[in-house]
């Protein structure tokens, strides 16, 4: 470790925080985003940050930085990175001190590198601002060096690689090596992994830890989740609402944790070990005693809706068939029963890839040969990685894809190849959920419109009926009938998805293509809605295919679970079956990769990766 | 790369080949479509009074009672290899390449132009700098002291200078700068070589006139581009490397701001190398663009039409210039192709 810079006590914290507030000036008032914050961190410590989002973890890590300087936040308190002031400090100690005290790896790879700079020239710059006699030479040597240490292969030749050549998991080594340039004392790494897949964070987070060790860095992690930190620091510190509600040894605060937020917390985070059963029976129970007493106090109200909810219900028959004629002849001898929903049979999907001159291309297959069964009531599970074919397979089943090989059937009836028109009234039965639910709804419509325009779509013109409807729908999800009229920036992202389910919903459909639609959202959040999707199965007889890339949510929600890779099904079983005993190697690495909350079975798992990794190594 | 530069350049060509036939036809053949008859087609190119004899000479010459598809040949051949007329006995030789013949003047159409180019170009040069520069660097201080006066001022002035016309602010500096104030002698074209201070001296007016036109769009761009650029990802990365707030402006924020401006800047250059008529007319320039004024007062159609060719080359190539400009400075183009 290189000693650089000045006044510093060797033997004092890394990173000293007391008292530190910020706040943000705003139309509204004053927003206190950090409200007296105080922790250390040792030198080659590690510390681990965890809130939800407007907890002021990502306003804190900014600011052990120094990056609010130029904006109208307004800092108080003392913040020591290495024994110098960072709030006091002058701006060029400041920048000093960035990139080579305390360096910082961000949460999102894609957009953290500047695309039209090769890596080996955006590390360089990182190396010569703070080394100014370094010659370019030497600069570079160090690159391929931190490049090296961070597992990029062949990094002397991919030093001069642009970003858009790295996936996302490559991308946030190099961010990592940029980071490692200068030696830094402290590694602030914010959300360092949730942006990438499972095994990707793993292998991120693993290098983390091995980085820190090797080189004697303190580390402070922030997440949204706490299994993402459990393996990886010392120390957690809980933030909620800018204030600190727990601080303690990592073990402990897991293992007995005091304040109620994070209990609260640890309860919502999804865990791998719980079964499909355990969670449906748990959320029925806390379902009915939830009911049971607003029971009592809503009677009146109740009754008034149920009255209304009869009506439209008999209104709702006439609406709900229209246009089905106009599907392809059903197989007579379909029965609902016994016969599957949905069935798929070898489906595969071409896309031409075009590269090289004049045109030539080549074929690849997104997915490539899967067949399933899908009965009435059921949910399956489909997990892979991105690019596993897991979002293509799904809009094959939606028909927004035409499959290029293989068969689909819905109730019966071949849909594969039938046209745009007869397929109309499959759009009713079939709806999707996406995953983003900031850009998936129209920011211009009201959210009633964004709703209520399924309905008219299908041939409802009753305006005051659709309002209805949509308006107890918007109760059924858990937002309030008076938000027809709101706009969708009005809501928070729980919120909006929970908007997305009930457009979803609204056309009554047989079967729900949910396509990772927690993944955007924090644990307590993702915790609720995948209470309301389970609630919304028993209450309207769904079918599900629930896509994500998270095991545990896909445990907790689905019976039956496929895993893909390449556009392949490597495993599809019932899902304790797959989880508690996997067949196929990559499931296992994917179950071994999946972040735990006891942090001795993280690190237990991380020895095991290591293990193989060494392994395949050694084999190549 | 190699790919996209073909791909470029090919693209160029058909675009060129493609400009050439739509400007053939609507001199040649969408007037008879709109009911023209040979004889008055050809009036128009006859060049003085039109006798019978010299009317049905100038349809032979021209071959206008002869198939499009033929005239079409004639017509490319004549850009390629030259052509020949035939004025009752006389030969007139338009040598390659031939955008026309002025039967007003007897005068080739290329030459003239090809006289007319340095003024044109070091009119668009001159101007085009001044506007690149000046626009970018104004746009670049106002996104970073956004809400500032200078802010408010500069796009004040740049709203200014993209609503007013240049015979308006050019007419203005003319009546003041030159005449009431005599702070410019009158601007009288020198070629470079001759003397470049009095060539700059001379163009100084110009420039700035056509780029203040300019340069307003250029700086309001800039100013767009950079505000966005500096809320991305990538400038919060370049400031916790620790480098100087200079280096995080221009060097990671300015530059993908800069993409968009070049695909302008490289059509703008195009149009004014095709002709400034407005800036030529206002400070008696003798340029492409004067040169097409005079030709449709006295609707001499071969010049009207060469310089059109012209124009349109100068748009196609500025545009094949700025793909591969393109390519240079955003690596992921050279992927996509």
């Amino acid at each position: 470790m290189t000693t650089t810079g000045t006044g510093q006590d060797a033997a004092g914290p890394a990173v000293l925080v007391q008292d530190l507030s910020i706040t943000f000036p705003t139309m509204d008032g004053d927003v206190h985003a950090v409200d007296g914050l105080s922790f250390e961190v040792a030198p080659g410590g590690a510390l681990g940050i965890v809130g939800e989002s407007g907890s002021g973890k990502s306003a804190t890590s900014l600011a052990l930085m120094g990056l609010h300087r130029g904006t109208r936040a307004r800092i108080t308190g003392e913040i020591a990175v290495a024994g110098t002031d960072i709030v006091s400090a002058s701006n060029a100690r400041i920048r000093q001190m960035r990139g080579n005290d305390i360096a910082m790896v961000f949460q999102d790879p894609m957009s953290s590198l500047h695309p039209q700079y090769t890596i080996g020239n955006q590390l360089i710059e990182a190396y010569r601002t703070h080394r100014p006699k370094a010659t370019r030479a030497e600069a570079k040597a160090r690159a391929v060096e931190a490049l090296d240490r961070v597992g990029i292969p062949e990094p002397s030749r991919r030093v001069n690689s642009y970003p858009h050549e790295f996936s996302g998991g490559m991308r946030q080594r190099v961010i990592i090596a940029m980071a490692l340039m200068c030696d830094p004392k402290v590694l602030l790494a914010d959300e360092p992994t949730t942006a990438l897949d499972v095994t990707v964070q793993a292998q991120i987070l693993d290098l983390l830890d091995d980085l820190r060790r090797d080189l004697g860095m303190a580390l402070i992690l922030v997440s949204h989740d706490l299994a993402v930190v459990a393996g990886s620091v010392d120390e957690v510190l809980v933030m909620q609402k800018g204030k600190a509600v727990e601080h303690g040894e990592v073990r402990r605060v897991l293992s007995a944790p005091e304040h109620p937020y994070t209990k609260a917390l640890l309860g919502a985070v999804p865990r791998v070990e719980v079964s499909r059963a355990q969670r449906r029976a748990e959320v029925r129970a806390d379902r009915a005693a939830r009911e049971g007493s607003e029971a009592a106090e809503a009677a009146v109200a109740k009754g008034e809706r149920q009255e209304a909810g009869a009506a439209e219900a008999a209104a709702a028959p006439a609406l709900e068939r229209t246009g089905a004629t106009a599907l392809p002849e059903a197989d007579a001898a379909w029965d609902p029963d016994r016969d599957p929903l949905l069935s798929v049979d070898n489906v595969r999907m071409r896309f031409r890839v075009r590269g090289g001159m004049m045109g030539k291309s080549t074929d690849f297959y997104a997915v490539d040969g899967v067949s399933f069964d899908l009965h009435k009531g059921e949910t399956l599970g489909v997990v892979g990685e991105s690019g596993s074919g897991k979002s293509t397979l799904s809009r094959m089943v939606m028909r927004l894809l035409e499959p290029t090989e293989g068969k689909v059937v819905f109730e019966g009836r071949d849909i594969t190849h039938i046209s745009e028109r007869s397929l109309r009234p499959l759009r009713r039965d079939v709806q999707m959920i996406f995953q983003n639910p900031y850009s998936s709804l129209n920011p211009r419509l009201t959210i009633g419109d964004s709703i209520g325009t399924a309905l008219r779509v299908q041939g409802e013109t009753d305006g005051k009926l659709i309002k209805r409807r949509v308006q107890e729908l918007l109760e059924r999800v858990g937002l309030e009938p008076l938000h027809y009229n709101r706009f969708p920036h009005a809501f928070s992202g729980g919120q909006r998805q929970r908007i997305a389910i009930a457009r979803a919903l609204i056309l009554r459909p047989k079967l729900v293509i949910c396509d990772e639609p927690v993944s955007a959202l924090d644990v307590s959040t993702q915790d609720q809605v995948l209470r309301l999707l389970s609630e919304l199965q028993d209450d309207f007889d769904l079918t599900y295919i629930f896509v994500a890339h998270d095991l545990a949510v896909v445990r907790q929600v689905s019976d039956r679970v496929a895993v893909m890779k390449k556009g392949r099904v490597v495993e599809l079983s019932d899902s304790d079956s797959v989880y508690e005993d996997p067949q196929d190697e990559y499931t296992r690495s994917l179950l071994n990769a999946a972040p735990v909350l006891d942090p001795d079975e993280a690190r237990e798992h991380r020895a095991e990766r290591v293990r193989l990794r060494a392994e395949g190594e050694e084999a190549a | 790369m190699v790919t996209y530069l073909l791909r470029r350049l090919g693209a160029g060509v058909l675009l060129l080949a493609i400009v050439t036939l739509v400007t053939f036809l609507i001199f040649y053949v969408v007037p008879r479509m709109a009911g023209q008859t040979v004889q008055q087609l050809a009036t128009m190119y006859v060049g003085k009074a039109p006798t019978e004899e010299a009317i049905q000479a100038t349809i032979d010459r021209l071959n206008l009672d002869q198939p499009i598809a033929l005239q079409f040949w004639e017509f490319i051949k004549g850009i390629f290899v030259g052509a020949t007329y035939n004025f009752g006995g006389r030969e007139v030789v338009c040598s390659a390449p031939c955008f026309g013949y002025s039967f007003q003047n007897y005068t080739e159409v290329f030459p003239e132009i090809v006289a007319r180019l340095p003024v044109t170009f070091s009119m668009a040069i001159g101007a085009g700098v001044i506007w690149l520069v000046g626009g970018v660097s104004v746009g670049v201080i106002s996104a970073i002291k956004k809400g500032s006066v200078f802010d408010r001022v500069s796009m004040g002035l740049a709203l200014a200078g993209v609503s007013l016309p240049v015979f308006f602010t050019g007419l203005l500096s003319l009546a003041f700068l030159v005449h009431s104030w005599e702070l410019f002698d009158t601007p009288r074209y020198t070629p470079f070589f001759e003397d470049p201070v009095a060539w700059a001296t001379a163009l100084f007016l110009p420039w700035i006139t056509l780029a203040f036109l300019h340069a307003a769009q250029y700086a309001r761009q800039t100013r767009a581009g950079m505000l966005e650029t500096m809320g991305e990802d990538y400038i919060r990365t370049a400031r916790a490397k620790g480098l100087p707030e200079w280096k995080v402006i221009l060097k990671h924020g300015l530059r993908p701001t800069l993409t968009p401006i070049v695909t302008i800047f490289g059509l703008d250059l195009g149009l004014v190398l095709g002709g400034a008529v407005l800036t030529e007319t206002v400070f008696s320039l003798n340029g492409i663009g004067r040169y097409a004024v005079q030709a449709i007062i006295s609707q001499d159609l071969p010049v009207i039409l060469g310089v059109t060719l012209f124009g349109a080359f100068f748009v196609v190539v500025a545009n094949l210039i700025v793909d591969l400009l393109y390519a240079w400075v955003d690596p992921r183009v050279r992927v996509a192709g």
